[in-house]
């Protein structure tokens, strides 16, 4: 776990330092409005936003979280990682929550582009995009693999 | 602002299921069960009276095929005010209601406090149970219906009035906090067939307003409930929840002459889904004083369910029984029965499942020359009843 973190950590580094250009191979980027003051965002954080635990960052700023399109393999591979659910554990999650009017499940935005266009424009935005698209308009927050 | 709704309506059902539209913080997502449900047992005619082939005491599950029991849509509509206030509301078609007209279930404001703080006002849900907060959304839940055995027990759903939902994150847990207080008009209360025969005068004296009735007639008694006090408490992972309730109200059903009766509520249970193995148990007893308790005993009552996950099917079997909750000075005649529920839930990708059902249900005397009825009508004495159910759920 600790080996884990802290190459979470250095895949941070590496993408802040090499800023915009870093090209994550075969990686996932969690990002954030270019304002959003966090260093970074941990797993269980990210998993309690996407399951509607919280409405907040860690820093008790609101945030909005977007997904991409349902069934598509890079939403199923973040939530695999980040919550340990397949699409199908999910959207039970989800069936169970939203229709009791506690929480609503972050809005399916479609595909990398209209994702990052997103967040790009929302000091709220959180959402996750394959490593290739990434550019200056947003704020990596952590990079999973 | 009604007709940003309907644009967001009429858009939504364009691009149909499978969608969820949202537009400048509007959001609209919707639920369906489409079931079928059939009894094998052989009915018999009781009290003078034909029960004309229906099972079920709401007169909703026959010995011919039928839809309406389990069939209903519903269609939820959240928009956004500001960041700190949100509206929902909840419209809901019954296949078993005036032929799917739609009524507003639920409809109310929530104003969030802080992260862990949220007030809710208008006619909220009423979380007497595990799964009463999304009963009508079976998609979630493994049974083509909750365990009637402690569902039925309490006929309020909705309250209107307030609660306050306090949510608290520590570690893996999160507790739940939520005192509620409202009043319930206008629900309908089946009356149990074992006091059918002595509708008109059993609260204490001929009540001209009520025809007489005899075994076989469905009766149900309109009442309010008033000055309703609860809490519910939950502490949960993403693997379990275990949870517990209380409630006080005042109920009154004035064409049955029962005037702000004591009624408490109390119920436990848990819910565990642990790798592949999922199971659910609840207890519930409900207390009912004076005239009211003529119609409506003190009953008590359990289920537990087992299921365990093959890929993308989940077989479960269910335990459940309903049983009488003597206390002194008791004038109504509890109902009685056990019922084992064998079932088959298959998921039919996300955000949809297709179910199995076959319920021996076994109704039992509950005091003598009363009849064995239980939940039922029309079962002859010492007979077991077989319902047998398929529904397909689906959420969208």
């Amino acid at each position: 776990m600790r080996m884990f973190q802290k190459s979470i950590f250095r895949g941070v580094v590496l993408a802040v330092f090499l800023g915009t250009t870093a090209t994550v191979q075969g990686g996932m980027a969690v990002i954030a409005h270019p304002s959003n003051s966090l260093a970074g965002i941990s797993q269980e954080q990210l998993a309690r936003i996407y399951l509607g635990k919280t409405r907040e960052f860690s820093d008790g700023k609101p945030v909005t979280p977007v997904d991409q399109r349902q069934g598509s393999a890079i939403r199923n591979k973040f939530y695999k990682t980040v919550t340990d659910k397949d699409e199908i554990a999910v959207k039970a999650h989800w069936s169970k929550l939203l229709f009791t009017g506690k929480a609503q499940p972050p809005q399916d935005l479609g595909d990398d582009d209209s994702v990052k266009a997103w967040v790009a424009k929302n000091p709220e935005g959180l959402g996750y995009v394959d490593g290739k698209v990434l550019d200056k308009s947003v704020k990596v927050l952590l990079i999973l693999p | 602002m009604k007709n940003r709704l309907m644009n967001a309506l009429a858009m939504c059902l364009c691009l149909g299921a499978g969608e969820v539209y949202a537009v400048q913080g509007i959001t609209l997502n919707g639920f369906m069960t489409a079931g079928a449900v059939y009894s094998d047992t052989n009915v018999t005619t009781l009290g003078g009276s034909s029960a004309g082939g229906v099972v079920s005491q709401d007169g909703n599950i026959t010995n011919s095929v039928g839809f309406s029991n389990d069939s209903r849509i519903g269609i939820q509509i959240s928009a956004k005010v500001n960041p700190k206030i949100d509206v929902t509301g909840q419209l809901l078609a019954r296949g078993r209601e005036d032929n799917y007209s739609m009524k507003a279930d639920w409809a109310f404001v929530t104003y969030h406090v802080s992260d862990p703080l949220a007030l809710r006002g208008g006619k909220v849900k009423l979380t007497t149970f595990l799964i009463s907060d999304y009963i009508e959304v079976g998609y979630a839940y493994p049974w083509i219906r909750p365990p009637q055995e402690v569902y039925s027990s309490n006929p309020i759903s909705t309250i209107n009035g307030v609660d306050m939902l306090l949510r608290m994150n520590v570690g893996d847990f999160t507790f739940l906090f939520q005192p509620y207080y409202g009043t319930s008009q206008g629900a309908q209360a089946l009356v149990p067939q074992e006091v059918v025969p002595g509708v008109p005068t059993l609260l204490g004296g001929p009540v001209p307003s009520v025809a007489p009735r005899s075994f076989g007639d469905v009766v149900y008694a309109d009442f309010t409930a008033d000055r309703m006090a609860g809490i519910n408490l939950s502490v949960g992972t993403d693997v379990f929840t275990v949870r517990a309730g209380y409630l006080q109200t005042l109920v009154s059903a004035p064409a049955f002459g029962v005037r702000e009766d004591d009624v408490t509520f109390s119920s436990a249970g848990g819910t565990l889904d642990w790798h592949n193995v999922v199971l659910y148990g609840e207890y519930f007893q409900r207390e009912i004083k004076g005239f009211a308790n003529r119609a409506f005993p003190n009953q008590k009552g359990f289920y537990t369910t087992a299921g365990y996950r093959i890929g993308q099917f989940l077989p479960n079997v269910t335990y459940a029984k309903l049983d009488k909750n003597a206390q002194t000075g008791d004038l109504g005649i509890p109902v009685m029965q056990t019922s084992v529920t064998v079932g088959l839930r298959y998921e039919l990708g996300a955000g949809a499942a297709l179910k199995l059902e076959a319920q021996q249900i076994k109704p039992e005397e509950s005091a003598p020359g009363v009849g064995t009825r239980g939940l039922l009508i029309g079962v002859p004495e010492d007979n077991k009843a077989m319902i047998y159910g398929v529904a397909i759920d689906v959420v969208f």
